[in-house]
């Protein structure tokens, strides 16, 4: 979002209407921040009441230009107060997902979104909160039921391409004993591939990649190897002409990892490199470019380029992302078969962890962490 | 991977956000000129400005990865 769509000039005539602030979640200073207002998601834009420190609206993921002209239009009206019931019900359902209280917000969107028409420009909003509330407390039932129903009514828009490739995503996941699991994911391929083939409908690339990934993973889940390559081909093909059209090179950069995505799924782990070391020629200050060129050498194999990237990502990459990174570098030691360096390196890594304040301490990732480091001892110590 | 909601759904369930991987999230790192003047990770300056302005604070959080 950063490189495209919040340097489109269209947005300058909002500027009088917000205080615009951008917080890097990552960064220490921001820490009390994201604890107060925690991020599920990256990005995540928020509209916060400055009067009571509530945040008012909440939006996951990138938006284009017209969708984030929406989220302005909601947010003053949230900030202004409510008018009419379905306002007043979705006030309330946006409150409880801006708190994080998924199982709460999932009745209050439902009942939001039955008193507000299709058409009505707040609906499909409500309906994608609904969906990543959904998503959020694991309903993946409620997911694929509420994708077939509405996508009827959003065809035709970035929310129904959204809703068919993620209700495709949870198609895939349901047990493959489930009624209705076959006749659902064809439904929501054939609704995925109709977006993709709609050039009316501005996606974005992370757009279109969500839904190749969707695509590819639902060929993959019917074991159909011929047509997930083909889907990957397509992916590939989509992304390289966005990033040979790319009109600055943070445009291009920005593509990267769902290049690199497109590259895995299509068995050409390879061209990610080229893409990867001019990256970090031009960006020589950002972290990511190394850090992706050493997992792209840790799944290759490569071991000492891998180490070698992730020695210069160490040296730029600063907050909860270093986790990551020393991950990836564990996983390169135990490719080695090196296990004593690989749980020197994941010690290294939990350190960290648990050294980062409140806001960005990633309770999850620590007990993963120690978790595989209780495996390491176990297998050292077995005779 | 990706993608505004579907790739997120897909992490959500997988129960991955929480370890975001190093592919599949998004590269913004580069600076660049936004058409609206953000206050750069300054969440006091916005409150102080956005009390004395009467207007709501717009928040883009993001991550450099």
């Amino acid at each position: 979002m950063r490189a495209v769509v919040f340097t489109d000039k269209a947005l300058s005539k909002h500027a009088g209407q917000f205080v615009w602030l951008s917080i890097d979640t990552e960064k220490a200073q921001n820490a009390p921040f994201v604890h107060k207002y925690p991020i599920g998601a990256w990005p995540s834009l928020y509209v916060i009441d400055p009067r009571k420190e509530t945040v008012l609206l909440r939006w996951v993921g990138g938006a284009s230009v017209a969708q984030l002209e929406k989220i302005f239009a909601d947010g003053r009206n949230a900030y202004g107060g409510s008018a009419g019931t379905a306002q007043g019900d979705l006030a309330r359902a946006d409150r409880l997902y801006a708190e994080g209280r998924y199982p709460e917000a999932v009745p209050a969107y439902q009942a939001a979104l039955a008193t507000l028409p299709p058409k009505d420009p707040r609906y499909a909003r409500a309906a994608e909160s609904l969906l990543f509330s959904l998503g959020a407390t694991q309903r993946r039932e409620d997911c694929v039921a509420l994708t077939l129903q509405d996508y009827p009514k959003l065809r035709g828009t970035t929310a129904g391409a959204d809703f068919a490739a993620s209700g495709l995503d949870c198609a895939t996941g349901l047990p493959e004993n489930a009624k209705g699991r076959s006749e659902a994911i064809a439904r929501l391929e054939a609704a995925s591939r109709e977006s993709l083939a709609d050039r009316r409908i501005p996606l974005t690339a992370d757009d279109r990649s969500g839904i190749y990934s969707a695509l590819f993973d639902a060929r993959k889940d019917a074991k159909d190897e011929t047509g997930a390559a083909a889907v990957a081909k397509e992916w590939v093909a989509d992304l390289d002409g966005r990033a040979a059209r790319a009109k600055t090179a943070e445009q291009r950069t920005a593509l990267d990892p769902d290049r690199l995505g497109a590259y895995e799924a299509a068995g050409q782990l390879e061209k990610a490199i080229p893409m990867l070391e001019r990256s970090e020629r031009e960006f020589p200050k950002d972290y990511n470019p190394p850090a992706r060129l050493a997992l792209v050498y840790q799944k290759l194999g490569r071991w000492d380029q891998s180490l070698a990237a992730s020695d210069r990502a160490l040296g730029l990459v600063y907050g909860p992302r270093r986790i990551r990174v020393l991950v990836v570098r564990a996983d390169v030691y135990k490719g080695m078969g090196d296990a004593a360096m690989e749980r020197r390196t994941l010690e290294e890594a939990v350190s960290f962890a648990k050294s980062l304040p409140e806001g960005q301490k990633p309770e999850n990732q620590i007990a993963g962490l120690e978790k595989r480091l209780g495996s390491l001892e176990s297998a050292s110590s077995q005779p | 991977m990706a993608g505004r909601l579907a790739g997120k759904i897909a992490g959500l369930l997988a129960a991955a956000l929480s370890v975001a991987p190093l592919m599949g999230a998004s590269a913004d790192a580069p600076a660049v000129k936004p058409a609206v003047p953000f206050i750069e990770d300054d969440y006091a300056r916005a409150l102080s400005e956005a009390r004395s302005k009467n207007v709501p604070i717009f928040v883009e959080n993001w991550a450099p990865w």
